[in-house]
C-alpha cells in the first residue's frame, strides 16, 4: 500500500486502540533510499552492490510514556504490528521522564541537500571512476604494488516525520564518494594508506589528489620504527583530531549528563577547554549530508557554539532532556534511522579553525610527535570516563619538520584533559564522512600525551 | 516465505545476461529491545525487517542487489538490475530448485519475543539491583536486553532451496563506579543462539551484573598502567579476542584470496608456537556464533585452523573459494539481507592446552595480567592489531600485585602467535559482535589462559 494511505490507516487504528488513554498522540518517521557501490581490483569489478528500500518507524505517546515499533513492509498486518507493538512497549516504560511529540516549528531553514547533477552520473561512469582511482593510485610510486580495495559509491535518501499534532516535514539528500586503500611494499616491509572522499558537488571530485594522499600515506610509513616510551608534545593531524572528537562527542549530550554518563553535568558556563578552543554544531553547513532543517523530533535546527573560547555554553538537548533541565531544546534530537528511538546527537560538529597552516603548526611543535592514525577507537577509548589508550602511527618531528615514521606505539590520555591541553588549533579543517552526525577538526597541538613504544 | 516457483523465476532472470551463478537470500526478521537506566525501564521497541538480496557471479566478479519488495515483480526487478551489471557468456538454462531442510542443532524452548514484557523488565531490574549492591560507589547501571528471530531462505541456480531459523538472545550490563572525582566502568554481555531459556541455568544475570560492578570498582581504585614491553598473561574467555584480531581475520578467505593477509600462501607452514591449536567451529549447539547452514546455504563445520602451530585451513566462502580454488567451509556470513556475504568467523578459539594457571603466573616474573579484555581491531595486510584491557593487574615477581587501568596491547599477529609460551587447560568462550565488510555478526571468541613472552603494553 502507498505510504500516505498506510500512515492514515496507522494513525486511525492507533486512535481506536488507544481510546480511553487520557493523553494520546502518535508519530510516523519514514525513510526511503537507494545506494550504489562498485569495488574494483586490478581493473575488474569484483563487487557491485545496488540497494533500494526503506521503512517506517512508529511511536505512540500514551499517558506520558513513549513506545516504539517499526517495519519494512507496509501492509495491513504491519498496521496492527506497529500499533500493538508501540502501545505494549509504551506500557512497559517505567521512567518518569516526561516524553513529548512536537507540533512543528513556525519556519524551517531552506537547505540545499540534493544535487540533481549527481543522479546523472550513471553506473558506467562510476565504474570508470573507480578504475581510474585504482590506476592513479598504482601509478603514484613504484612501491605501491597493490590496491587492497578501491570503491566509488552513491547514496540518496528521503526522510520525513508526520504526527497527529500536525507536524509534517521531509527532506531529501544525496552524495557521491569513494575510497582507496594503497598497499606499499619494500622488501619485507608493508604498509597501507587509506583515503576517502565524498561530496555533493561533482566538480569537486579530484581522483588524482585522493590517489596521491593514499599512496603517500602508505609509502611514507614503510620505514616506520617504534618511538621510545615517554610523554611527548603531540600534533594530532586533522583527521585524527576529528576521530577523537567523534569518539567522545557523547560527553556533550545532555542525556548522558543527566544519566551521570558525562563529567560535563552541570558545568555549563564553566571553562572546560583551553581559550583557543571553540566547538561548533552547525546543522546548516553547506555541502554536508548531515545538515538538516529539522531534528529527529521535527524541531527547526540552528547553528550554535557548544564551547566558546574554552567555556562550555550549552550541552546538546532534545525536548525530553531540555524539559528535565528547564531549558530550551537545542534541536539535537537524533534518530539514526526510522527504527531507532530518539536520542541526542550533534549534526556537523567541529572545532573552529584558526588561520595557522599545517606547516606553521609543525614549526610551533618543533620537537615532538605528529600522529596521523589512531586505531581501535571502539575498544581503547572509554566514552564515559574520557580515558583513551590507542594504537597509533605517525612521524617524529625534529626542528619543526617531519623526521622518521613511527608505528607500533600507543597514545594514551583523557579527552577532558586534552580539551584543556590544546596549545594551538590549525586552519586545516576537514570533515569525516557524514552519517547521522559529521565530525570535523583542524589539526590540534597538544601539550602532552603519553606514548608507549620501544 | 518465497515460493519455489517465484525463486526459480527470479534466479532465471538474474542469469539472463550470461552470469554463471545466481543466489537469492530472503530474510524476515523480528527483533526487540528493552533498556533500563537509573533503575527504570526507559525504552522498549519492536522491529520487523524484511527483504531479499540477489547475487550474480560472472567468473570472479560478483553483483549484489537488495530490496524490501519480495513480491514476484519486486524480485524480478532486482534480478534485472543485477543482470544488467553482468555481461557473461554462460548458457542460460532453466533453474530447477530441490527443497532441503537442514537438521536443527539449536532447538529453542521459549522465544524471547513471546515472553511477557514484565518478565523481561524484571530480569533487567535484577541486574540493576545486583550491580548496585556490590558497592555504594556504583553510581549508574545500564542494562539492555536484545533478541531477534530471523527466518532465512536461500536458493541458488545450482538447485539449492533451503532455509533456516536463527534465534538469538543477549543481555548486557554496564556499571559505572564514581569516587574521588573520577569514574570507571565495567561491563558484561552474555548471549547465545537461544531463547529466554538462556536465563534458566546458562546465564545467571545476578552474577554477571556483579562482575560488571566489581570490575568498575576495581578499576576506580586502580593506577594507570605503566607503558612498556613486558610478558603478558591473558585470561580465558573474551581474552580470545587476541586470536580473533591477531590471526582470525587474516585467515578469512576475503583477505587471503587477494594476498591481503600476512598468512596468504602459508598453508602447511608453522605460523604459531607449537603449543597453539586454534579452531573455528560453527556447529556448537546454542552458541552465539553457531549456524545450521551459513548464509550461502552450506552446512557449517568444525574447522581446525592451526594444529600444533601449523596452519592447516582458511575460512572460505563460495566466491573467494573460486578465487583460491578451495571448497567453501560453511563460513560465509552476513549481517542481514542488505549485505553480500563473505568469509567470516563463527566460534573461534584457541583450544585447551596442558599448562597450570598458577604456574603460568608464578613463572612470569614481572608483567601484566589481562583478566578482562575489551575489543580491538586489526589491519589484515600488515597484521597490526590493538586491543584494550578492561581489567588488568601488574604481576611482580610471579605474584599478582595491583590493578591497573587504561592498558592497551598492540603488536603484529605473526609475531604474537610465535611468542605464546603457555596455554592453560581450561577453555571458555565469550560473546562479541564482529564488524567487517559483510556487516556486524554474532561471533564467539575463546581461549584458556595464555602467556605471551613479550608484548608492547600501552599506558600512561
Amino acid at each position: 500500500m502507498q505510504r500516505s494511505e498506510f500512515m492514515s490507516r496507522l494513525f486511525e487504528r492507533a486512535r481506536q486502540k488507544a481510546a480511553g488513554a487520557s493523553d494520546f498522540a502518535c508519530e510516523a518517521c519514514w525513510s526511503t533510499g537507494e545506494s550504489f557501490e562498485v569495488q574494483v581490483k586490478n581493473g575488474e569489478i569484483y563487487q557491485y552492490n545496488v540497494s533500494e528500500g526503506g521503512g517506517l518507524g512508529f511511536r505512540a505517546l500514551v499517558n506520558g510514556k513513549m513506545g516504539y515499533a517499526s517495519t519494512q513492509i507496509l501492509d495491513e498486518d504491519a498496521v496492527d504490528l506497529l500499533v500493538d507493538g508501540a502501545l505494549e512497549n509504551a506500557a512497559l516504560v517505567e521512567s518518569e521522564d516526561r516524553q513529548f511529540l512536537f507540533p512543528g516549528s513556525e519556519r524551517y531553514p531552506a537547505l540545499r541537500q540534493y544535487e540533481p547533477r549527481l543522479e546523472r552520473i550513471d553506473a558506467a561512469q562510476k565504474i570508470e571512476m573507480a578504475r581510474e582511482l585504482e590506476r592513479l593510485t598504482l601509478a603514484q610510486d613504484s612501491r605501491v604494488v597493490q590496491v587492497e580495495d578501491c570503491a566509488v559509491f552513491y547514496e540518496s535518501s528521503e526522510t520525513g516525520i508526520e504526527n497527529t499534532l500536525g507536524l509534517k516535514v521531509s527532506q531529501r539528500s544525496n552524495l557521491i564518494g569513494g575510497y582507496v586503500i594503497a598497499v606499499a611494499r619494500e622488501g619485507e616491509r608493508v604498509n597501507t594508506g587509506f583515503k576517502l572522499f565524498f561530496t555533493m558537488d561533482p566538480d569537486e571530485i579530484d581522483l588524482e589528489n585522493v590517489a596521491r594522499e593514499a599512496a603517500r600515506e602508505a609509502v611514507s610509513g614503510l620505514d616506520a620504527k617504534q618511538a621510545p616510551s615517554e610523554a611527548y608534545r603531540v600534533l594530532l593531524r586533522r583527521d585524527v583530531a576529528a576521530t577523537l572528537l567523534a569518539t567522545f562527542s557523547g560527553v556533550f549530550s545532555a542525556e548522558n549528563a543527566q544519566r551521570g554518563l558525562s563529567r560535563l553535568k552541570g558545568r555549563e558556563g564553566e571553562t572546560i577547554a583551553a581559550p583557543c578552543v571553540t566547538l561548533m554544531d552547525d546543522p546548516h553547513r553547506a555541502g554536508s549530508a548531515s545538515s538538516t532543517p529539522f531534528d529527529g523530533e521535527g524541531v527547526a535546527t540552528c547553528p550554535k557554539a557548544v564551547i566558546e573560547a574554552g567555556r562550555l555554553t550549552t550541552l546538546l538537548h532534545n525536548l525530553k532532556t531540555a524539559h528535565k533541565q528547564g531549558v530550551e531544546t537545542t534541536a539535537n534530537a537524533s534518530r539514526p534511522g526510522y527504527a531507532a528511538p530518539v536520542g541526542v546527537a550533534p549534526t556537523n560538529f567541529y572545532f573552529k579553525p584558526s588561520d595557522m597552516g599545517f606547516d606553521a603548526m609543525l614549526e610551533k611543535l618543533g620537537e615532538g610527535l605528529l600522529i596521523t592514525e589512531l586505531q581501535g577507537m571502539h575498544a581503547g577509548a572509554n566514552p564515559i570516563t574520557g580515558d583513551f589508550s590507542l594504537a597509533a602511527k605517525g612521524f617524529m618531528v625534529r626542528g619543526g619538520k617531519r623526521a622518521g615514521a613511527v608505528n607500533q606505539i600507543t597514545v594514551a590520555g583523557n579527552f577532558y584533559e586534552l580539551l584543556k591541553a590544546v596549545e594551538a588549533v590549525g586552519a586545516d579543517l576537514e570533515f569525516q564522512a557524514p552519517g547521522t552526525s559529521c565530525f570535523g577538526s583542524p589539526s590540534l597541538l597538544i601539550e602532552k600525551l603519553s606514548v608507549a613504544g620501544a | 516465505m518465497i515460493l519455489k516457483s517465484i525463486a526459480e523465476q527470479a534466479l532465471h532472470e538474474a542469469l539472463r545476461t550470461g552470469g554463471d551463478f545466481a543466489e537469492l537470500f530472503c530474510e524476515d526478521r523480528r527483533s526487540g529491545a528493552m533498556g533500563l537506566v537509573d533503575g527504570h525501564v526507559e525504552n522498549a521497541s519492536t522491529v520487523r525487517r524484511h527483504g531479499a538480496g540477489i547475487r550474480v557471479y560472472n567468473g570472479l566478479n560478483s553483483v549484489y542487489v537488495h530490496t524490501n519488495d519480495t513480491s514476484l515483480s519486486g524480485l524480478l526487478s532486482a534480478a534485472r538490475k543485477a543482470a544488467d551489471a553482468v555481461s557473461g557468456s554462460a548458457a542460460v538454462g532453466d533453474v530447477r530448485l530441490v527443497p532441503s531442510i537442514p537438521a536443527n542443532a539449536h532447538p529453542i524452548k521459549a522465544l524471547t519475543m513471546d515472553v511477557a514484557g514484565s518478565r523481561k523488565a524484571k530480569l533487567l531490574r535484577d541486574m540493576d539491583l545486583a550491580a548496585r549492591a556490590v558497592s555504594p560507589e556504583i553510581a549508574q547501571v545500564r542494562a539492555n536486553l536484545i533478541y531477534w528471530d530471523s527466518d532465512v531462505l536461500i536458493a541458488n541456480s545450482e538447485g539449492l532451496y533451503t532455509g533456516d531459523r536463527r534465534v538469538y538472545t543477549r543481555v548486557a550490563c554496564a556499571a559505572v563506579a564514581e569516587g574521588g572525582g573520577e569514574s570507571q566502568s565495567g561491563s558484561v554481555g552474555p548471549g547465545a543462539m537461544m531463547g529466554f531459556e538462556l536465563f534458566e541455568g546458562r546465564v545467571d544475570v545476578v552474577k554477571e551484573a556483579e562482575k560488571a560492578a566489581r570490575q568498575a570498582v576495581t578499576m576506580l581504585h586502580a593506577e594507570p598502567c605503566p607503558a612498556g614491553v613486558m610478558p603478558v598473561v591473558i585470561d580465558g574467555g573474551f581474552g580470545g579476542v587476541i586470536f580473533h584480531e591477531a590471526c582470525g581475520h587474516s585467515l578469512e578467505a576475503q583477505a587471503v584470496a587477494f594476498g591481503n593477509s600476512e598468512f596468504a600462501g602459508k598453508l602447511g607452514e608453522r605460523i604459531a608456537s607449537p603449543v597453539v591449536t586454534a579452531v573455528d567451529d560453527g556447529t556448537l549447539p546454542g552458541e552465539w556464533g553457531s549456524l545450521n547452514i551459513d548464509d550461502e546455504g552450506t552446512p557449517t563445520t568444525r574447522l581446525v585452523l592451526i594444529q600444533d602451530g601449523v596452519l592447516i585451513n582458511y575460512m572460505v566462502d563460495r566466491l573467494n573459494g573460486r578465487r583460491m580454488n578451495m571448497a567453501p567451509t560453511g563460513s560465509s556470513r552476513r549481517q542481514d539481507y542488505t549485505f553480500a556475504p563473505t568469509s567470516r568467523m563463527r566460534n573461534t578459539f584457541i583450544a585447551a592446552g596442558s599448562d597450570d594457571e598458577d604456574e603460568i603466573i608464578s613463572t612470569c616474573g614481572d608483567g601484566l595480567y589481562a583478566k578482562s579484555m575489551g575489543g580491538g581491531s586489526v589491519n589484515p595486510v600488515t597484521g597490526e592489531f590493538n586491543f584494550a584491557v578492561d581489567e588488568g593487574y601488574l604481576i611482580k615477581g610471579g605474584r599478582i600485585d595491583r590493578p591497573v587501568r587504561g592498558a592497551t596491547l598492540i603488536g603484529r599477529g605473526a609475531e604474537v602467535l610465535k611468542r605464546i609460551d603457555r596455554v592453560g587447560s581450561n577453555m571458555w568462550m565469550a560473546q562479541g559482535m564482529c564488524g567487517a565488510s559483510s556487516g556486524s555478526i554474532p561471533t564467539n571468541v575463546g581461549q584458556p589462559m595464555i602467556r605471551v613472552t613479550e608484548m608492547t603494553v600501552g599506558g600512561r
